[in-house]
Order: C-alpha cells, then structure tokens, then sequence
C-alpha cells in the first residue's frame, strides 16, 4: 500500500463529508490502520456475507456497499456508516442484532470476533483500497444535475434535419417516406405495396372517426380516380366532428380523466365532463398545441372570461382525492394530489416519470429531489372548484325570452281568479271565518335560529329557514319562538329539500345527509324560567336504519348516533315528537328547540322548519297553517277586528283553498321552475376559488409546499420556491419564464410560468413536449410509437426508431404553429402509412414491423367497437357535449359515458380501457373470454343485431330470398362481398336458423335469423381487427 | 385466451431484459418476446425467463392465465380471504390482554386522541366485555363470540404484531389490499393472479364476494380487487349479490344452446377463412378460442356457484339452514367449491360499508361484535373443516384479517365502541403450509401497539406470496419505468415463522 492511494481516499473521505463533524485529528493514521484491516478481513466478511444482497446480485434496500461512497450514502433508511464514529453508524446495530432488520438476512448473526474487526474498521474512518465488486463505479449523485445528462437524446434541443434526399419514394408518398425508405435500405428492406382502396379507407376511417365508412363513402372513394382523392378523404374526416370524439379519447387516457373522487364515497363532481368537451372542442378546432398546454395548466390565468379555457383546467382536478380526510391524514393528502396534478403533467407533456423523484433522486433520469418539490410548488395553492360559467351566452338569452313570454299569461290568470274571488272572501269573513275542523300544524314564526357554527338563516316563504355560510363540522341549532298558541301537545321537525344544498339535501354534507344527534325542547311561560320538555313517542317519514341511525337514537345521549336519511336524498323528511305533557300558559308560551349534529362530519340540516299542533294527538301527515294565519283566525274567532295588512295576510293563505287558484297558481311555479339556466356549473381547477370540500378534518389546501425528506411530511426541509427541471433549462434561470398577475389577481401567475416553461422551445423544455406529442400522434396511427414507451422518454423508456424522423416531425409541427392536423395530414398521406398490411410471421419481419416497413392490422379499442356497432345498426345518436351517462343502453358515441371511478362501464372495462387513476400513454390488449360472453350474450348487442336485421330486411326485401340482405350486412359491416364459402354458409345458417325459429312458434322467424347472422358478423375478427 | 400486453410495456421489458444481449432493444417484436418468454407471462421472473422454456401450444402460449411455476416449491395453491371489513377489535377477537381488565376505566396517559377517528369521544380503558377461555392443544385463547372457530385454534397460525399506516378505512382498505393506502395499484388477488395463472380453463381465476344483505360496498368498493396497473385480465371478478352474479353469463332469450351453437360455428368457418389469408397467427387464433371458452364458461360458473348440489349435511354444516348465517354459510361453501374448481383467489367480505354495516365498532361494541361474529363464526369454522375433509386445506390458504384493529380505550356513547387503531391488530392464517396453533409477535399490555416482532403490512403481504411459492421481490411488472411489487420499494420481509 502506498501513501498515494491512502492520501487519494482521504481526499474523497472529505469531500463527501460536507456536513458531517469534523475529521478527528489523528484520521490519516487511523485511516492507514484500517486499510490494512480492510484488506485483511473485512473486505473478505463484507463480500461473503453482504455484498450479495448489496450491490451484486441484488441491491436490497437501495443499499450498496460495493464501493465506499455506496456504503457512506446507505440506503433508504439513510446513511449505513459515519467514519470513525461507530455510534452514528446504524449498520453495526443491525449486525449486532439490536436493531432491525437483523443483518445478515435469514442467515445466522455474524461471530462477536468478526463483529468486532467491522467495529473497530469503521473506528478508523471505514476505508477501501478497491471496490469489493472489481470495476463497480461509486453510484450517481441523483441531486446533481450535470452537462452529461443534459446528453440523453430527450433533452436535447431539436436538430436541424432535412429528409434525405437521395431515396427515392412513391408516387403516393412524401417526406416521411425518405426517412422510413433511408433506414429501411441500411436494413435491406422495402416498402410493401399501397393498400386497396376498401382498407385505405376502412383504416383512415376507423383510426380519425373510430367507426367504419358507409358503403356509400367507399363507392364515392373508387370512383374519384383523380390524384387527390386520397387528400380528399383525409380532409373530410379531419373535418369531421368525429375525429375530435375518436382522438379526444386517447387525450383523456393520458390525463386519467375521470368524474368522480374515487376512494370511499366516489362522489361524482359536477360538471366534470366539460374538460372532457374541451379536449373534443380543442381538437376539432385545432386549437395549437402550445395553447391546448397552457389552457389545461393555466386557463384560468390566462383566459378567465372564457368559458373553454376554465374547462381545460379540469386536466389538473381530475385526479382521484380521498372524500374522508382524518387530521392525521391532511397534509399527506394534500401532497398526494399536488404529486398527482405534477405525475400527470410530466407524463402527458414531457413523457418523464418525474413522479419518481418524492421520495429519492430519480434512480435513472436526472431529476433530483429538489426539482421534483420546486416543481410540486407551482400547484401549492391550486384548487378544485365548483363554478357557473355560461358556456352558451347567445343561446341562453334566446332560451329566456321565450321562457318570459310564456309567463305572463300564466301570471294573469292568477290575478284574475284573485278578483274573482274577493267577494266570496268578504263573505267568509263576516260570516265568522269558519275553518274546516281537521288538525294542522302551525309553522312557528322563530323570535331566533342561532347556529354555533355560524351558519345563516334566511327564512323562506313557507316558514322554514335555508342555513347558508360556515357548515360547521359539528353544530347545535337552537330555535326560540313564542306563541299565544294554547294546549301544544306535539313538536313536527322538517328538514326540507333545497336545490342549495348537496344532492339538493335535506342535509349539507357533500352526500346531502344530515345527522341530528340531539333534540331538546324547553318550555315556559314568557318570561319565565324554561323547563325541559319529555319527548315521546317519535315518528318519522324514513330513518336510514332502525338502530344507530334511527329517530329513536336522537333522544339518547350518545352524540355519535341520531337521525339520518341516506339514501333517500333531495326529499323533504320530517320527525314528530308528542310532549310528555299538553304545554299550556295562559299569557303565551316560550319555547326553545335545540338541535344537535355530531354523528358525522359537517352533517347538519340545511332548511328545517318547525310546527306546533294544539289540543291534538300529533299525526305526522297533518296538513300546516301559518302561525300567522293560525292567530289571526283565533282573533277573528273571538270577535276581534282585521286591519288591511291583517286582512290580507288572510286573504293570501285563505285564496289557497280555491281549487282553481290552485291550479293557476301551480302552473306558475311549474313554469317558475323551469326558468332556464343561463350558466353550467363546471369542475375547474385553479387558484382564488372556493374549494371543493370534502369530509376533511382539516384545512384543503397550505400557503407553502415543503421539500421532504424520503416524501415524508413528517421530515419537512425548506419551503420550496418555484423552478423547473434543471436538466430542462440549461440557462439555469427559472425567472424568463416568470408571470406576473395583474393587479387583484386571485391567481399566483405560477402555473402560467410552468406551462412557458413547457413550451418554450429555445430555453425550455419545448423541443421534448413538442416530441412528445407528435409521437403520440405517429403510436395512434400506426400502432406504435416511433418512441415505443409514449409516456417515458428517459433511460428506462425505449431510444426513437427514427431519431431523425422525430425531430423532422417536431420542427413540422412548430413551424405550423404547433396544430395538429397538418401532422395528421403529413403521416396518413405517407407512403408509409398506406402501406397493406401483413402479419409477421417471421424474426426478419418482427423486425420490418418495428421499422414500419410491415403493418400488422390493429385491434379497435373497446369504444371505437361499440360505437362501430351502434353505428352499423343505425342507432348511433351522434348528439355531441354535455353531460354523459353511465346507462349502458345509451345509443351515443362511448365518448359519453360518465367514467364514474367505482362504477366503470363494463362493456368497455373488458376491452381494456384503463382505470383512470394515473397517465397511460398505450392500453394492453387482451383477448379472454369475457370480451366474448359479451358479444354473444351482451343485451344491447343482441338488440343492435336485431336492429340491423330489421333495417336490412326491409331495405333488402329479403321475404322470400336471403341473398340481398346477406350481400348488404356484409357491405355495410365489411364494406365487400361475401366470398363464395361465406354466402352459402350464411345462407345455409340463415335457412337452418329459420327453421329452428319456425320450430319454436316464433312471430319473425326470418328476422331472427338475420339478427343471429349479424351477431356473428360482429364477432368476427375480421371485424375486430382493422386491417 | 391471448394476452398481449401493451407494445409500450413489452419495449420496456425489452429494454430492461435484454440490453446486453440485443443491439438494439427496439427492434424486438411482440412476438419474438412472447416466444422468448415462454410461459406466456414469464415476464414475471426475468431472470429465469430465458432459462424456464415450456413448449406448449400457440394458444398456451399466449395464455396469460395459463398456471405458471411459482418461484420455490410452496404448500398453497390458492387463497381465501375472508376479509373482516371495518376492522374487528383485535383485543375482544384473538388478542387476550388480562391487562385491560385490572386497567378497567383507568385514563390512559399520553394518549394521542387523534389516533382513532373521533378526537372527542375518547374515554378510558375498556376490558374485554366478553368471556374468555383457553382451546386446543395450543391453549389459544378465544373469547366466546366464536364457539365454533375456537375449535380450529390448531389449524390456525396468529400473528398479532400487524399494524398499518392510516387510521381511516378507504386507505387501511387499499393498504390492506394493495400495499398502498392511495388508490389505484393492483390488489394481492391480482398480484397472485398473474404470478401464478389459473388452474380452471372454464372460471374466472379471482373472484370477490361483498355483503349480500344490502349494507354496502366496502370502502373504496371495487378498487379493493382491481388490477391498477397490471392488465385488466388480471382484476377481481366480483359476484354480483343481486341478479346474474356475473355479466352476461346467460345467453339472450331467444338463443337457444343449439342456435348458439350454430352461431359459433359459422363464427368459427368464416374466422378461419379469414385466418387462411392472413399468416397464421395466434392471435387471432386465440380470439378464436376464446369463444369456445366463453361457451364452455357459460355452464361452468352457474354449476360452480350452485351450493344446492351440496349434500344437505355439508350445507347444514356451514348454516345454510341458520337465518342468522345463511348468506355468509353460502359464501364459504361457494369460496370452497371454487378453489375446488382450480380458483386461484376468493375474497369474501363480512360485513358491509362502515359503523353498524360491519364489524366498525364506534357504538355497542357488545352488539356490533355478536352480530357480526354469528354470522361468521360457523361458517368460517365449517369452511376450515370442510376444506380439511376435502384433502384441500393444505392447498388452500384461508385468511382472516380486517383493514387494521381497534383502541384500547372506550369510545363514548351510551353503549361505548372502540375507535379506530392503526397500530395494532391480529389477523390468522389456516391451512396452505401453515403451521396450526403457533402465535408470532405481541402486542403491548394493553394492545394498543405492536410491540415484539412487528409485522408490516408489507410483511403480511411477503409471506402470502411466500406461502404460495412467490418471491415478492422477484413477483415484479414494469410501469412507469419502474420494477414494480406489490410491497413496494420499502424493505419486506415474510414471516416465514409461522410456516409448518
């Protein structure tokens, strides 16, 4: 050993030891002690009992001790060894067993003697003369970022590329072709001939409308024998707006769209499909890409007036968040979403796992901690919400005119019956005010409604009280009213329905549910001591059970139990009370109520009302009187005389008698119910805004977001200030990208700045959005992606089969101000792209494949073979936009379904649609037998078989002869004729079948067996497989 | 049955696999990875993929449900669990802690009232409100809501150091169920599932059972048994408790077997007219197939589910005959009868969503407890007998484990509960190489926290793929750029302690 190798290690030994204590005095010496150590046994015990596990064959716990720096940086439990201080070195403890896991894993502990020598080797500073495993290098500094790894082919600015010149392409070709037929002669292949006409046009079709040409778009195809027939048919279909519902779907697979919360409750969150619009809207208007970015990241900031722009924001709110939030929990949750919003961005636009680096230094691409957390703080105060925009201005003025004019007769006619009956009024009145003797309930005229929490009481008409503002966790309402009413003998609670609240109520938890935990009535006489008041024998309209959640449990003491109505949501509910004792005092009675909500979280009742009957048994089903009206009735009674107003508030209840008063008055508040809205309500995502609240114990969103050690928020390091990736933004300068709000702004200007950064080609990380979008496009147009890993473009994703070609095509969509259809245009009017297709069958042809010199046909996505279906039965409904549905049966384009986290669509679900939950950038494609049971025994393909069987029968005459109709369920579902083989088997099947039919009495035996013929022509591969 | 998983996917294993081997990773094609994978999802061992060649069939080949070796020789071939949803309390269960009892309405210091659910309702320590007793030859304590289980004691191993990371249920269900408490990754059925394939060509190889009694899903409802990121091939299949259990199962009214039959048959000629033009190809090939299983499938599910073909004594054994148990008893002889039929995984829930649904105690833990445990305690009990009688038991892993266990302390109320507790429960494992009777780790005195040899939930989660021969650091699937398991990147470690 020599003083040179011994004073190289020392020289390292300090550098890596920038915030360790200081090196102990005599450290050289010791160092050159254990040296000698190393060498003699310890190098020998750690590579026959550790390195194995450790940096050879396996690196368990991140941990790898083949080289000094591996073991000095440890694993992930943090770091294994401090030099010369065995009490910081946590790896001796779990060799000596007292501490776990216990090392070495399921093998016997070490002997004291060899324990010792690794004690005594780490008291002289842990040294090594060469790595144990002979040419392991020292692991990467993850939170560098270096000029090296700015190398990685992605991060590289675009290169200038022109096509190559020298090949020559087809007649039918363009520039793509050069670089295909350039790397396809360095391989000694070719390009296989032109498609025919039938499959160009069944593949162009299917891959920009997801739904087959009618037999009449293909005659119109083969007869246009002119050079730009082929332009022509890729110009109608981009025009159509089809290609925004078939391409929007591969969009929302990458931002994981979904429209409800996910986990425990999955409520659904209105009005998300308008991000779902936006994407199709976008898309059809080829919207730039650039601000198709911006919108979904910043629309908020960058368009506020604009309707589409908010919708775009719904991108980052998409994502699944818990619906009950403990206090333990907050702040993890609060991490989880922002991860989500940035996961999802990186993968979609830069197609890098950036999510990776919460809780390490990216193990593979140069993305450090640190960058991950000054990213995540773009989003620290961005926030889901519910808003009303008005996506329609023009035709919701329209809508509100006619809606007026409409009114007014209905208005008159009411008043008019109102003249009519003042005579009749008078009469009643002189004649002593006779009521009819049924029991009603007076509905009490409250002196006061306090909330604990704070909530706001607004009366309403009825008499009832609409609680608005804070809705407390937990709540006690307390009501007081005094009344000249006499003998009381029962208490009605309501707890009515309000379109205000959740699910429109009666309760103002997000589930509109209330939980009452507590009643209690005091009474005295006015002015005198209150006593409390027995409440017996309750009755209800519904109880969610008949236990813990029952009428009989708000009269227990227990406040985790009471009175709730899920499911039976948005109806008026009501509870009735009889008093111990019939409450009676001669110069009127004070009452107070008291309410009280603990059995869950923000379950309080959002509009109760509260009635008193008199001298009675309380019945729940009475019918109510104002106390207004009740006292007034009482006064007339005993003589007294009305004044106008008095008079009047008589007249208003008393004309409700009338039966044609009613019936007037009740297409009033029908018409009045149906004024037309002039705004939506829309999920966005932004800044300012009232936060969607769940049941959380704690705040929705923290003013900083901190960088965490190993993404605990338990180990909180700085507050993390805004930057992006350095390995993005060679000129280190996060500020050009900076925007600044204007004034007042509620919005921090920071997701704006992100999505500059994303598209900035020269400075930023533009080239790499700007490649990763037009690989997207090239994967949905011929199977794969030039980069075969569309959403990973770092070291663990795959290298670009045409480098050259993927820049080309990046620069192509810059210089066309970033818009998709002309790169549609470039690659479907491709050679290329025009190619037949042939399966590979051989390895000289899996290669071809991967060159594009080969086309395998392409399985259809699960939509794209259910709205084929509707299509070819004549049920498709093409209405486009607004809400979806999650009815299996529904006849639109499966764009349209509502993707409800919990309660996924089936149909599409077998076909390998992905779960909404994190970006996908290509689905598998399975074939198993549930996907068949589907097509054989799935309801609505039977219905769609039939509906076609029906349609073709009448349109072909096939009462006496089959043929014409066999020939016209194989144009319209195959756009050909049925071979020789194919028309007498189905002819055979179709005569067989028939008879089976006619066998079973069957009323249509001949339309039956047509619809079994169409069912298989559904099944077949040839139509599952686009060629 | 074909798979063939997303280009994106295989490049990436391509990538991962074969960088040395291949110049250029990119050229490697579906096909040529699926002759080199041999096992159809050999994927799942790359490093004994290239060695474990299977000749089989094109269709085989492709199977992704085709029954695979496991890592290591293993006694369990298949798996029940009965999952106590709510979390049943550990201490009134199978964790006997005397302590409580001298303890009893004592405050407990320190005590962090955040730690369950409702901060405001924490009252003082509670002793077990029921009668214990020792059984068996291993003396196991057992309290008296389980007259039939405690005569399994032996069959059963315990380990009562379990805890979790989330004091609430959606995430204690998710980390129960995938390993993390966020939505969203694949469940231990679908882990195991695509490990190790399916022994029945004609069933759904992983199925789930819910509460059949109308109290709800439980929490986070089908997230519990789906694939996250492994093909959709691989997710629960859940047994619908109203109506066809399964999705179009039955065939529409108006097609007979003979007409649909006869469709099939044309379906067959014209499928493989279609496929003479083309090269051969097992994919489509396999499309082909998958019709005939479909067919096949159609008889087999409603016969497998049929417990009424079950000798009346057998049926009476589970408590069929016993109102209070009828649909539970059901359950358990349908989870039997498919484990039977080659089922790789059968989830059954006992209990529905929350509070009173199920075994979450907050209120009359007396009441929630005896409910809950009459429905399952004969059952569970016949269930673990029968599969004895049947020569299954060593097949068969059955598992008894909730999304975490309950405080010591009362919660309040008028009939006082027990509030949440993520820091420790008991679950126990029977059969399946299990060694019977054998209790691993502690709890503290009281039983608030896992005390001795604490077993993470990514633990348990190691030593079921350990008892079925799988490696849960070699059980792995490329996403995202990354190798991913079911136990995450934190270490695991199986507890192999209780294994026979």
């Amino acid at each position: 050993m020599s003083a040179i190798i011994l004073s190289a290690w020392l020289t390292r030994v300090t550098g890596a030891q920038t915030t360790a204590k200081p090196l102990p005095p005599d450290h050289a010496e010791r160092m050159a002690k254990g040296l000698v150590l190393f060498e003699q046994t310890v190098a020998g015990l750690l590579t026959q009992h550790c390195v194995k596990c450790h940096g050879g064959e396996k690196t368990r716990g991140d941990f790898d001790l083949a080289t000094r720096e591996g073991l000095l940086k440890g694993g992930e439990s943090g770091p294994a060894v401090t030099p010369f201080d065995v009490d910081a070195s946590p790896l001796l403890k779990l060799i000596t067993h007292e501490d776990e896991p216990k090392m070495p894993a399921e093998a016997a502990k070490l002997p004291d003697a060899a324990i010792q020598q690794i004690r005594v080797w780490i008291e002289h500073g842990a040294p090594y003369d060469k790595p144990l495993i002979a040419g392991k290098k020292p692991p990467r500094d993850g939170s560098v970022v270096t000029d090296a790894d700015r190398q990685w082919w992605a991060f590289q600015p675009l290169k200038t590329v022109t096509p190559p010149k020298h090949v020559e392409i087809p007649a039918q070709g363009n520039d793509v072709d050069r670089f295909i037929l350039a790397k396809a002669k360095e391989h000694g292949l070719t390009l296989p001939p032109r498609a025919d006409a039938r499959r160009l046009l069944r593949r162009a079709t299917f891959d920009l409308h997801g739904i087959p040409p009618t037999p009449e778009e293909l005659a119109a195809f083969q007869v246009d024998q002119s050079s730009g027939a082929w332009n022509t048919v890729v110009t109608r279909l981009l025009d159509g707006p089809q290609y925004g519902e078939r391409w929007a779907r591969h969009w929302l697979d990458v931002a994981r769209f979904a429209e409800s919360a996910g986990f425990e409750h999955d409520y659904d969150r209105p009005g998300a499909w308008a991000y779902r619009d936006f994407v199709i809207k976008a898309l059809n208007a080829d919207m730039p890409f650039q601000q198709f970015t911006h919108w979904q990241l910043a629309g908020d900031e960058l368009a506020p007036e604009d309707p589409l722009a908010l919708s775009a924001t719904g991108f980052l709110g998409a994502g699944v968040f818990p619906t009950q939030i403990t206090a333990n929990e907050v702040e993890r949750t609060r991490y989880d979403a922002l991860d989500d919003m940035l996961s999802t961005t990186s993968s979609a636009f830069l197609g890098l796992t950036v999510g990776c680096a919460r809780c390490h230094d990216h193990k593979f691409d140069p993305i450090p901690t640190r960058d991950y957390y000054r990213m995540l703080s773009t989003f620290t105060t961005t926030v889901r919400s519910n808003i009303d925009v008005e996506l329609d201005p023009q035709k919701s003025q329209l809508e509100q005119q006619t809606w007026e004019t409409a009114l007014a007769p209905l208005t008159n006619a009411v008043q008019q019956r109102e003249t009519q009956l003042q005579p009749a009024f008078d009469t009643w009145l002189k004649a002593g005010a006779e009521t009819a003797s049924e029991p009603t309930w007076t509905v009490l005229e409250l002196n006061e409604l306090k909330s604990q929490a704070g909530a706001k009481f607004t009366r309403q008409p009825d008499g009832s009280y609409l609680a608005s503002g804070p809705n407390g966790n937990s709540d006690v309402y307390t009501a007081t009213v005094s009344t000249k009413l006499r003998k009381l003998t029962g208490l009605r609670l309501e707890a009515l329905a309000d379109p205000s609240m959740p699910q429109k109520g009666p309760g103002r938890a997000a589930n509109g549910n209330f939980g009452l935990s507590r009643i209690t009535v005091r009474a005295g006489q006015v002015g005198g001591e209150l006593k409390p008041v027995a409440l017996v024998k309750p009755q209800v309209t519904f109880e969610q059970n008949n236990s813990s959640l029952s009428i009989a449990a708000s009269l227990d003491d227990n406040p985790s139990t009471g009175w709730a109505v899920d499911p039976q949501f948005g109806k008026d509910h009501a509870a009735v009370f009889t008093f111990g004792e019939p409450i009676d005092f001669k110069d009127g009675t004070q009452l107070t109520v008291t309410l009280e909500f603990q059995v869950n979280s923000q379950h309080n009742i959002g509009r109760p009302r509260f009635e008193v009957i008199t001298d009675v048994e309380p019945s729940l089903n009475a019918g109510t009187l104002p106390m207004a009206v009740a006292e007034l009735l009482q006064k007339r009674k005993i003589g007294g005389e009305l004044s106008d107003t008095e008079r009047k508030t008589l007249f208003d209840w008393w004309k409700t008698r009338d039966a044609d008063w009613r019936t007037g008055q009740a297409k009033v508040d029908d018409h009045l119910s149906k004024r037309p809205k002039t705004t939506t309500e829309i999920l966005i995502c932004g800044e300012g805004y009232k936060p969607m609240r769940h049941h959380s114990q704690g705040a929705d969103f923290f003013e900083q977001t901190h960088i965490l050690d190993r993404g605990s928020t338990d180990r909180k390091r700085d507050v993390a200030t805004q930057s992006f990736l350095q390995v993005l933004m060679p000129g280190g300068d996060e500020h050009r990208w900076k925007a600044t709000p204007p004034e007042g702004a509620k919005f921090s200007g920071r997701r704006t700045a992100m999505a500059r950064w994303l598209t900035d080609v020269e400075h930023g990380a533009g080239a790499l959005t700007a490649r990763v979008i037009v690989n997207r496009l090239w994967q949905h147009h011929f199977g794969t992606g030039l980069v075969s890993t569309p959403n990973d473009f770092g070291q663990t994703g795959t290298k670009p089969s045409h480098p050259e070609l993927l820049d080309w095509l990046a620069a192509e969509l810059i210089r066309h101000d970033w818009k998709l259809k002309p790169i549609h245009r470039l690659l479907m009017t491709s050679a290329t792209y025009q190619q037949a297709t042939a399966r590979s069958d051989s390895d000289a042809n899996d290669a071809a494949v991967a060159l594009f010199l080969r086309r395998e046909p392409q399985r259809l996505e699960g939509e794209s073979l259910r709205d084929s279906l509707l299509a070819i039965s004549g049920k498709l409904d093409r209405t486009m936009y607004g809400p979806g549905t999650k009815d299996e049966r529904s006849p639109r384009r499966s764009i349209y379904f509502t993707m409800k986290r919990s309660q996924l669509i089936g149909s599409m679900v077998v076909f390998d649609q992905p779960e909404p939950l994190v970006s996908q950038g290509s689905r598998p494609v399975t074939t198993v037998a549930p996907q068949a049971l589907l097509l054989m025994n799935g309801a609505q393909v039977r219905e769609w078989a039939e509906t076609l069987a029906r349609h073709v029968e009448t349109e072909a005459n096939s009462a006496t002869d089959f043929s014409p109709a066999i020939q016209r369920v194989f144009a319209i579902a195959l756009n050909r004729p049925p071979t020789g083989d194919e028309f007498r088997g189905a002819l055979t099947f179709l005569e067989s079948e028939t008879a089976s039919y006619v066998r079973d009495g069957h009323a249509t035996p001949r339309t039956m067996a047509l619809a079994d013929l169409c069912q298989v022509i559904f099944a077949l591969n040839e139509f599952a497989y686009v060629d | 049955m074909n798979l063939l998983m997303s280009t994106e996917t295989a490049r990436v294993l391509m990538a991962n696999s074969t960088m040395n081997t291949k110049m250029h990773p990119s050229l490697w094609t579906r096909r040529e990875w699926l002759q080199r994978s041999g096992g159809g999802c050999g994927w799942l061992a790359l490093a004994s993929m290239l060695a474990q060649q299977q000749s089989t069939s094109a269709a085989g080949t492709l199977n992704p449900l085709a029954p695979k070796h496991p890592h290591f020789a293993a006694k369990a071939k298949s798996v029940i669990w009965i999952f106590m949803n709510g979390g049943p309390s550990h201490v009134d269960t199978w964790d006997y802690r005397p302590e409580l009892v001298k303890r009893d309405g004592q405050t407990l210091a320190d005590f962090d009232n955040k730690t369950g659910f409702f901060p405001d309702a924490v009252g003082g320590l509670m002793k077990s409100p029921f009668e214990w007793k020792q059984h068996g030859g291993s003396g196991t304590w057992a309290p008296d809501l389980f007259p039939h289980l405690s005569q399994h004691v032996d069959k059963m191993a315990f380990i009562h150091s379990c805890y979790t990371n989330s004091n609430n249920h959606s995430p204690a269900l998710f980390m129960m169920n995938t390993g993390v408490t966020r939505m969203g990754n694949p469940c231990v059925g679908s882990w195991i599932t695509y490990g190790l394939g399916s022994e029945s060509d004609s069933l759904p190889s992983f199925m789930v059972m819910s509460d059949p009694l109308n109290r709800g899903l439980p929490k986070g409802n089908a997230l519990n048994w789906g694939a996250g990121f492994l093909p959709s091939v691989y997710q629960g299949t859940w047994l619908k408790p109203q109506g066809e259990p399964i999705d179009n199962l039955k065939p529409p009214a108006v097609l007979s077997n003979d007409r649909q039959r006869a469709q099939l048959d044309l379906l067959a000629a014209f499928n493989k007219e279609h496929l003479q033009q083309s090269a051969a190809e097992s994919e489509l090939a396999a499309r082909i197939e998958s019709f005939e299983l479909a067919f096949r499938m159609q008889a087999a599910a409603p016969e497998a589910l049929d417990i009424t073909r079950e000798p009346e004594q057998i049926q009476k054994q589970y408590g069929v005959d016993q109102k209070h148990c009828t649909h539970f008893a059901t359950q358990c002889l349908r989870a039997r009868r498919l484990v039977e039929r080659g089922v790789r995984f059968v989830q059954i829930y006992s209990g529905g969503m929350e509070n009173q649904q199920s075994w979450d105690c907050h209120a009359d833990l007396v009441g929630n407890h005896r409910g809950f445990a009459l429905e399952a305690d004969q059952p569970i009990a016949a269930l673990l007998g029968d599969l004895a009688q049947q020569g299954l038991l060593d097949s068969t892993l059955v598992i008894w484990a909730g999304e975490f266990g309950r405080l010591p302390v009362a919660q309040k109320g008028a009939k006082p509960g027990r509030d949440h507790n993520p820091h420790a429960f008991t679950v126990w494992m029977a059969g399946g190489g299990m060694k019977g009777g054998t209790h691993y780790g502690e709890t503290d005195d009281i039983g608030m926290r896992a005390a001795v040899n604490k077993v993470s939930v990514r633990d348990f989660h190691a030593t079921i793929l350990a008892a079925l021969g799988l490696d849960h650091e070699r059980l792995i699937f490329p996403f995202q750029g990354l190798d991913q398991r079911l136990t995450g990147v934190e270490p695991a470690r199986a507890v192999r302690e209780v294994f026979a």
